[in-house]
């Protein structure tokens, strides 16, 4: 379990690392205990993310990123991205409660019932991944590589998306749309990684072969963690009954989410499939029954700050001198893309121009989600041997951008563009 | 602006407008998203329209000029399948109901346009609280003079048409014991109530010259009145009803309506006077109040009766007229609904306990669409 880790980690760490310089200064605070200064953070950032909330507007999101930004490894080295990994369990269980809550949250029979829309959201996202893919090669990237770099680009954030909805407290066709599309992109990413990854470890001659073990494995992921996801969702639906009406039914399903997410990641398997899963599956079998706090509640809530916070300290701008113009390209074949698929299919899905506008730009937060939660650390570049530097560089830096502003485009979409938020 | 002339129209042709709620399908809480749906049907076939309304969660939808309540009913029945294809392309619901059992008022937004607008300015927080819905018939009459005799003599059956229509227990999350809580809100409105008692249209037109020099109001619009001329279509205006539950008690109401109408123009049982008025916002409340079980007094001969057994009554003698009218089948609808109950008692058998109000919204919506 997490716990009992976490305690270890944060004793050995007090026990072994005296602070040698007074708390108030730079050092003092960098000799600190990881933990504790992760707390301290977690302080800072709350009030920063309020007076640049208050002060210009930003999403609370942005000060968070920021505050983590700064005293993350490129600013004022604080922490070290390493020093996040004691800490990875509860970011995991952050994003794991909001995928949770988007599973519980959108409704698939609408895929069904609006054929467009469902040719909409997988059109977006192979246009999307296309778009990165070329561009990267036509800046020299081999093949493999602009392939995986333009399926982590294909995705939007659910973490950004969600977060941003819960707080303006949108409603609207624009807002249901992204957080549909969002689902829809984030798992064809994620099954796409999966069949990426062990074409790129594999050389030429052996690619047949590759490639039966990538299609069985995609199958593997896909089968599973549907399986894992319908099993916590009934778990939650004959658990519920049980502890109904009483303040124990978040604690009930913020256990559930763990488990699921934990065997997902012991099997090999894809948290994030599995827990939209069982979201749906939960919000299927118990209806009106099944509550779901935004974030699953106040802790939840405490924990997405801390996930935000991480983002911030994680952002990588290493060779941002030499290859900005890659991000650009990245982020404007993004944008392209997802304008284009969204504004072929927006009549005949039922969506005004002015919507369809909204809509590409709240699309635009990229994500690392879908990466992280499969990944064992957060160092996860590391686990892509044979990819090309130039290209996972650009890559990264893209994400550092679009996920730093992710909010403020996901904000201006929704309440300036759609006008889907109750003003005041 | 002096009150228009009366346009001439058929005695006794139909027009019904209903008010109908957007939901969201996740939590069944009002969705702002009547743009999206009325885009949507921009191109649908029927003679019927689709109009906004006051918050962006509502829409209102009118039929064409009807005379029969077969042909109305299957007007209605188009109308209602085209919305619930448009609404579920959107991911959106669609509901009857005189209100919703649950939104916020304060978390409405006012559907841009510019008397929406200055309504919006003008009453405040009550074009908020104004998130409520209802069923508007109305029945053509030939001349101004003729239309406020049949308006003031049809006072005596408001008390009918506001019980068999009940759809609004529920308020902001709490049964409020109302039948139709939806007509408390409307009350509120400085203008509602009934309409003078003048019988000639130019002792009215009159009344609405005085009204409009003192600047209260402007059009007839102005005016919330339980039944009101509608001097352009040529039609006086039922106002008191909450959307059914279902478009098959819409169109039954409306043809009792009509029924009422052509009784009280050919036999002629008594003379509208003033006095009716007596007994008219005390029988009002009882029906709000009680529905059905509520008890009216007659404004004639003074006698309590309980609604029931007076809209029994009324359909005894209003039967041949049904035959005339073919309308037999919405006279025998309003009759089973009065021992089945109306849409009030349903939305309350809904409720089971333990489970939320949204689950009360989703029965109701199925309810429309089936």
């Amino acid at each position: 379990m997490t716990t009992p880790n976490l305690l270890q980690t944060t004793l050995a760490g007090a026990a072994s690392s005296p602070p040698l310089s007074p708390l108030w200064t730079l050092d003092g605070l960098r000799a600190a205990d990881p933990v504790l200064g992760l707390a301290l953070l977690l302080l800072v950032a709350v009030l920063i993310a309020e007076a640049l909330h208050r002060a210009w507007r930003l999403p609370r999101a942005c000060g968070h990123m920021l505050t983590g930004a700064i005293a993350g490894p490129v600013l004022l080295r604080l922490l070290d991205s390493a020093d996040l990994d004691p800490w990875k369990p509860l970011i995991d269980l952050a994003i794991a409660a909001l995928v949770f809550e988007l599973g519980s949250r959108i409704r698939p029979r609408w895929l069904v019932d609006n054929p467009w829309l469902a040719l909409g959201c997988v059109l977006q996202a192979v246009l999307c991944g296309s778009a990165v893919a070329v561009v990267l090669m036509g800046f020299g990237a081999p093949g493999l590589s602009a392939a995986v770099a333009g399926t982590v680009a294909l995705a939007t954030s659910p973490v950004i998306v969600l977060t941003v909805v819960h707080e303006l407290r949108s409603r609207g066709q624009v807002t249901e749309r992204l957080l549909m599309m969002t689902v829809i992109n984030s798992v064809i990413a994620v099954l796409g990684l999966k069949v990426l990854r062990v074409l790129v470890a594999s050389d030429a001659e052996t690619l047949g072969a590759e490639w039966l073990q990538a299609v069985s494995d995609a199958l593997w992921v896909t089968s599973g963690s549907f399986l894992l996801g319908v099993v916590a969702g009934f778990a939650l639906d004959r658990l519920s009954p049980l502890v109904r009406a009483t303040p124990a039914m978040p604690v009930l399903q913020i256990a559930l989410v763990i488990v699921a997410s934990m065997l997902a990641t012991q099997w090999m398997l894809s948290p994030l499939l599995a827990l939209l899963v069982a979201g749906m599956t939960a919000r299927a079998r118990m209806g009106h029954a099944l509550t779901v706090e935004p974030h699953l509640g106040s802790a939840g809530a405490a924990l997405n700050v801390l996930l935000f916070i991480a983002i911030g300290l994680l952002l990588g701008v290493d060779g941002a001198l030499r290859l900005w113009p890659w991000a650009l390209a990245i982020i404007a074949a993004r944008l392209v893309a997802t304008g284009l698929a969204v504004g072929a299919l927006a009549r005949v899905s039922g969506l005004g121009w002015r919507q369809a506008t909204a809509l590409s730009v709240a699309l635009q937060p990229m994500s690392s989600l879908a990466v992280l939660l499969a990944a064992d650390s957060f160092a996860w570049p590391v686990q892509w041997p044979g990819i090309d530097t130039n290209a996972l560089q650009a890559l990264l830096l893209a994400i550092t951008l679009m996920q730093l502003s992710g909010p403020v485009w996901t904000q201006l979409a929704l309440q300036r563009i759609a006008r889907e938020v109750q003003p005041g | 602006m002096p009150l228009q002339a009366f346009s001439t129209s058929q005695a006794l042709t139909l027009g019904v407008e209903l008010e109908l709620q957007l939901v969201g399908t996740h939590d069944f809480d009002l969705a702002p998203q009547a743009d999206d749906l009325l885009r949507v049907l921009r191109n649908h076939t029927g003679a019927w329209d689709v109009k906004p309304e006051i918050t962006r969660s509502m829409i209102e939808i009118g039929t064409s000029i009807q005379r029969q309540h077969a042909v109305l009913l299957a007007e209605l029945n188009d109308l209602r399948d085209q919305l619930a294809r448009g609404a579920r392309r959107l991911n959106i619901g669609i509901g009857g109901g005189g209100t919703h059992p649950f939104q916020h008022w304060s978390e409405q937004q006012i559907y841009p346009g510019e008397r929406f607008h200055y309504i919006s300015e003008l009453y405040g927080y009550l074009a908020k609280q104004f998130t409520v819905f209802g069923q508007h018939v109305h029945v053509g009459c030939e001349d101004g003079d003729r239309a406020l005799w049949l308006l003031h003599a049809l006072s005596r059956y408001v008390p009918h048409f506001i019980a068999l229509s009940a759809s609004s227990p529920f308020v902001q999350g709490v049964d409020t014991g109302f039948d139709s809580a939806r007509l408390n809100s409307v009350f509120a409105f400085p203008l509602s109530g009934r309409a003078p008692f003048c019988l000639g249209w130019d002792e009215f037109g009159a009344y609405f010259d005085k009204m409009a020099s003192t600047g209260v109001v402007q059009s007839m619009k102005d005016f919330y009145w339980d039944i009101r001329p509608k001097p352009e279509y040529g039609t006086i205006e039922l106002r008191v009803c909450d959307t059914p539950l279902t478009v098959a008690k819409a169109a039954a109401l409306a043809c009792y309506l009509q029924c009422i109408c052509r009784y009280l123009r050919e036999e002629r049982p008594f003379e509208p006077a003033e006095d009716d008025y007596l007994v008219y916002t005390f029988n009002r409340f009882q029906a709000c109040r009680f529905g059905l079980d509520g008890e009216i007094v007659d404004p004639k001969t003074k006698q309590r009766v309980k609604i029931r057994d007076d809209i029994v009554r009324t359909l005894a003698r209003v039967d041949e007229h049904a035959l005339d009218l073919q309308a037999l089948e919405a006279s025998n609808t309003i009759r089973d609904s009065l021992f089945d109950g109306n849409d009030a008692s349903w939305l309350r058998a809904q409720r089971q306990p333990g489970t939320p109000l949204s689950a009360v919204v989703e029965a109701a919506v199925q309810r429309w669409a089936a």
